[in-house]
């Protein structure tokens, strides 16, 4: 096998095993999947192997039968089925089974775990960075409630009391509705399996929560949406991206500028670019930007972790991201995800 | 500005002074405004710092505002920058901020730059009179 060519594998077994595998190696540059196989036609894997385009064979036979094929995982834990596929491979195809396979499975689970904590871990650690602007918004419509209550306590007027009293009750209703917006987005994902997500929901709420991250603020918003836009992701996850992609945005802007957030269909991909009219990323900067710990904040304001974890995200999907930059003229990132139900 | 003179103003009684309340939130101005009335103030409204600006600009004769109560985060024009305008063109008329950022640094920061005082909602409404009473004092030192 050459060395730079990627390694070209199937897996055998549609379970938990096979979905782990699929997730990780959908961030691996240097591994193709070429095929999924499971007799049964409606296990796990087997709808995650559709949306990212991998082919289904419901006859392990033919999968082991692949040409080209590097390399066998067999995850479904059926002795028997190991007697087929050293019947049935090619003389040079390895084959990866039994207690290798549940090492690597044990390895897959781990990894996943760890990305799952990393990924919470940063969000958590990027709340810091919002905690102004909630207190900001909760303090507001909190004086309203205090101002009012005080008056209440000495008014006689009953139209008058009834009036402020439904003040306070809209003062209290927009608290509740930013308490509810910090904690869905601060909650670890509750969601185990991909679900069908609308983009535009999700920029909507990553919108709302991206604009704690500056103090002073006089942003316009353009939304160019071209949509429903409808993907297979964990809906937390496609809010994180968005609630990372917005925030930087508006840091490059100091608050002031122009968003402009353009979405639309092409082929079958949902695609979604972000427009900031910021400082610019510097072009020696611009390859550094998805590696974990790079970051140009001060201390304390960035983990170094928010756009690597992006693309974590977005390759988990099979998604791509882009980015193009101008110092002192703006950023545009621009990802794009498969849409549901077109392949 | 002359449609948001208050009862006072029409009444003939005696105002304890004219204060500018500027802040994006309608709810927030009313209760300032119920707030200082109570005490004897007459009370103008500037839903931003460009309105403020306006307001004042328009006015026959600007001098008569005592005191100016001014938020941070406001569109268009922020509090930053109209408290900067505030500073260079009455230079007499001192300015407390209302806001909602519970910040040690911004409130150094503002008092540094001559802001008389710094207030975080929610204010009970004793402080902010309080301090309005304080500010109208600096006021009247500086009209001597």
């Amino acid at each position: 096998m050459n060395n730079h060519a990627a390694i070209r594998l199937v897996i055998l077994g549609g379970g938990k095993g096979g979905t782990a595998l699929l997730e990780l190696f959908s961030h691996l540059s240097g591994v193709t999947v070429v095929g999924l196989a499971d007799i049964n036609p409606a296990a796990p894997a087997v709808s995650y192997a559709e949306q990212l385009h991998i082919p289904f064979f419901s006859d392990p036979i033919e999968a082991i039968r692949q040409p080209g094929i590097d390399l066998i995982i067999n995850v479904t834990n059926d002795p028997a089925l190991d007697h087929l596929i050293q019947e049935y491979k090619h003389p040079e195809t390895e084959v990866l089974s039994g207690a290798a396979s549940k090492l690597l499975w044990q390895l897959v689970q781990q990894e996943a775990q760890t990305q799952v904590q990393l990924l919470q871990a940063e969000k958590l650690a990027s709340m810091g960075t919002f905690a102004a602007g909630i207190a900001h918004d909760i303090n507001n419509p909190l004086y309203v409630i205090q101002g009012f209550a005080e008056n209440i306590l000495e008014e006689t007027n009953l139209d008058v009391i009834h009036e402020q009293a439904k003040s306070i009750l809209d003062a209290a209703k927009r608290i509740q509705a930013i308490c509810l917006n910090i904690t869905q987005y601060a909650r670890a994902s509750v969601a185990i399996d991909a679900t069908p997500v609308e983009l535009h929901t999700k920029i909507e709420e990553a919108l709302k929560i991206a604009r704690y991250a500056t103090t002073l603020q006089d942003l316009t918003i353009v939304r160019n949406y071209n949509g429903p836009l409808e993907i297979m992701a964990k809906p937390q996850e496609i809010l994180q991206v968005f609630v990372n992609l917005l925030t930087n945005a508006i840091q490059a802007m100091n608050g002031r500028g122009t968003l402009t957030i353009t979405t639309w269909k092409e082929k079958q991909w949902a695609k979604v670019a972000i427009r900031d009219t910021g400082c610019g990323i510097p072009p020696e900067h611009l390859d550094k930007i998805f590696e974990p710990f790079f970051t140009t904040k001060p201390p304390g304001i960035g983990t170094g972790l928010g756009l690597h974890n992006v693309r974590w995200i977005v390759k988990k999907y099979f998604g791509h991201i882009t980015v193009d930059s101008q110092v002192g003229k703006g950023t545009t990132f621009t990802l794009e995800f498969p849409l549901i139900g077109t392949h | 500005m002359s449609e948001t003179k208050t009862a006072a103003m029409f009444s003939g009684e005696k105002s304890n002074g004219l204060v500018l309340v500027v802040d994006d939130e309608p709810d927030v101005r009313k209760v300032v405004r119920m707030t200082l009335e109570k005490a004897g103030y007459d009370v103008i409204e500037a839903e931003d710092g460009e309105k403020a600006i306006e307001a004042i600009k328009k006015d026959e004769n600007p001098l008569l505002l005592d005191v100016a109560i001014m938020d941070i985060r406001m569109p268009k024009v922020n509090g930053v920058e109209a408290i900067a305008w505030f500073q260079q063109q009455f230079p007499r008329v001192p300015i407390i901020v209302l806001t909602g950022f519970p910040d040690v640094e911004m409130a150094t920061s503002f008092l540094k730059h001559g802001v008389v005082d710094y207030l975080v909602k929610p204010v009970e409404a004793e402080k902010l009179k309080a301090a309005v009473a304080k500010a109208m004092e600096q006021r009247e030192i500086h009209r001597l």
